[in-house]
């Protein structure tokens, strides 16, 4: 009895890895017509975790990869130009939320195998680091981002 | 060196001696240029403040007329910008395989459009432009632009004819394509503006990217141009 509870406290420490603490507002995803072969994720993150955290990427039904993405801005002949920018990580410090927004950082989903439509739900699996831990994350479908 | 300082000494002395100068004229000649040039700097600002204080996005002061561009629609057929004189033209550069900021902007546009009063939006044309021919032909633009609103154009074209477009409106592009892989995968690197023509033919305001959002602002914008203001 005694042995089982021991073993059980130190699975614990597993146990809450798996679900690491972070706390995750408005998901969505770009609805983008049936043409396009990637859209974006955008949420806020907040690690309520002691230590810093990373999301590294995430995994869907919907589409091959999904990669963090920096929008960059670079001045060309005077003009302001955005781009984007693929990084391997995007960190979020203990404490610390991480927005990702249109025209800011966001998660690009790349090679879309099908094209859920506004009002649709959809599910990512994101990905974090250090480790490889596990959220699940429903996405509301929308056109336009929430206010 | 020495000697051609002395020969612009002497020529100076010779001009003064064949025309001496009034100094009293010529001190009076120049604050009055100065003035003059005061003035019209203060006028020109004057003009741009009370012009832009009336808009959300911001005005070109004067406004500019707007750079015809001849391009190719969704349908295939040659598009130019002067068809649509009389309504007023809302556009942005951009491209089909771009993931954030151009759904965004139509998303936007689209939002603003539907905002208009009936009576406002028959007047009001919205347009996207590729800034990426090679994979925008016609037909991805008719299965994208109308996507967000069946009303939309969406327009492409020759390299050239992209390239005469973007300039005139001070809109730059580049293909970026990520080391060591094909050819064919690339982004577009694209400044982010929506630009907005009169219907008399005017470029009078330019929105970044991120004003898009304020959709009110934006319709109040479009109901004071199509006003005449």
């Amino acid at each position: 009895m005694i042995k089982t509870l021991i073993a059980l406290l130190m699975l614990a420490p597993i146990l809450f890895a798996d679900g690491l603490p972070v706390k995750i507002e408005k998901p969505w995803l770009q609805a983008v017509p049936s043409v396009a072969s990637d859209t974006a994720a955008f949420m806020k993150i907040q690690n309520l975790s002691q230590a810093s955290i990373k999301l590294v990427g995430g995994v869907t039904d919907i589409a091959t990869h999904v990669e963090p993405m920096i929008t960059t801005t670079q001045n060309n002949e005077g003009g302001k130009m955005l781009g984007m920018e693929s990084v391997p990580a995007l960190e979020i410090p203990p404490g610390g939320t991480l927005v990702l927004k249109p025209g800011g950082k966001h998660l690009m989903v790349m090679g879309l195998k099908s094209h859920p439509k506004e009002g649709d739900r959809v599910k990512i699996v994101l990905l974090f680091s250090p480790g490889n831990q596990k959220v699940d994350v429903e996405l509301a479908v929308l056109k336009q981002e929430p206010k | 060196m020495s000697k051609s300082i002395a020969g612009i000494y002497s020529g100076l002395a010779f001009v003064r001696r064949r025309f001496p100068i009034n100094w009293r004229a010529f001190i009076t000649a120049f604050v009055l240029v100065l003035t003059l040039l005061a003035s019209f700097l203060l006028i020109r600002y004057t003009s741009y403040r009370s012009v832009q204080a009336k808009f959300y996005g911001e005005a070109l002061v004067p406004a500019k007329a707007a750079y015809d561009f001849h391009l190719v629609d969704q349908n295939g057929k040659a598009f130019q910008l002067s068809q649509l004189h009389g309504k007023l033209v809302l556009f942005s550069f951009g491209f089909t395989h771009c993931p954030n900021i151009c759904p965004t902007t139509l998303s936007d546009l689209a939002k603003v459009y539907r905002a208009l009063p009936d009576k406002a939006r028959s007047n009001v044309q919205v347009m996207f432009v590729s800034i990426d021919p090679w994979r925008d032909r016609p037909e991805v633009l008719k299965k994208y632009v109308p996507y967000f609103d069946p009303s939309f154009i969406g327009l492409t074209g020759t390299d050239d004819q992209i390239a005469a477009a973007a300039k005139a409106y001070g809109a730059t592009y580049e293909k970026m394509h990520h080391p060591g892989e094909d050819q064919d995968v690339y982004f577009m690197n694209h400044s982010a503006f929506t630009y907005l023509i009169s219907p008399d033919g005017n470029w009078k305001l330019l929105y970044d990217f991120d004003l898009l959002n304020d959709t009110e602002k934006i319709v109040a914008d479009i109901e004071h141009v199509l006003a005449g203001g």
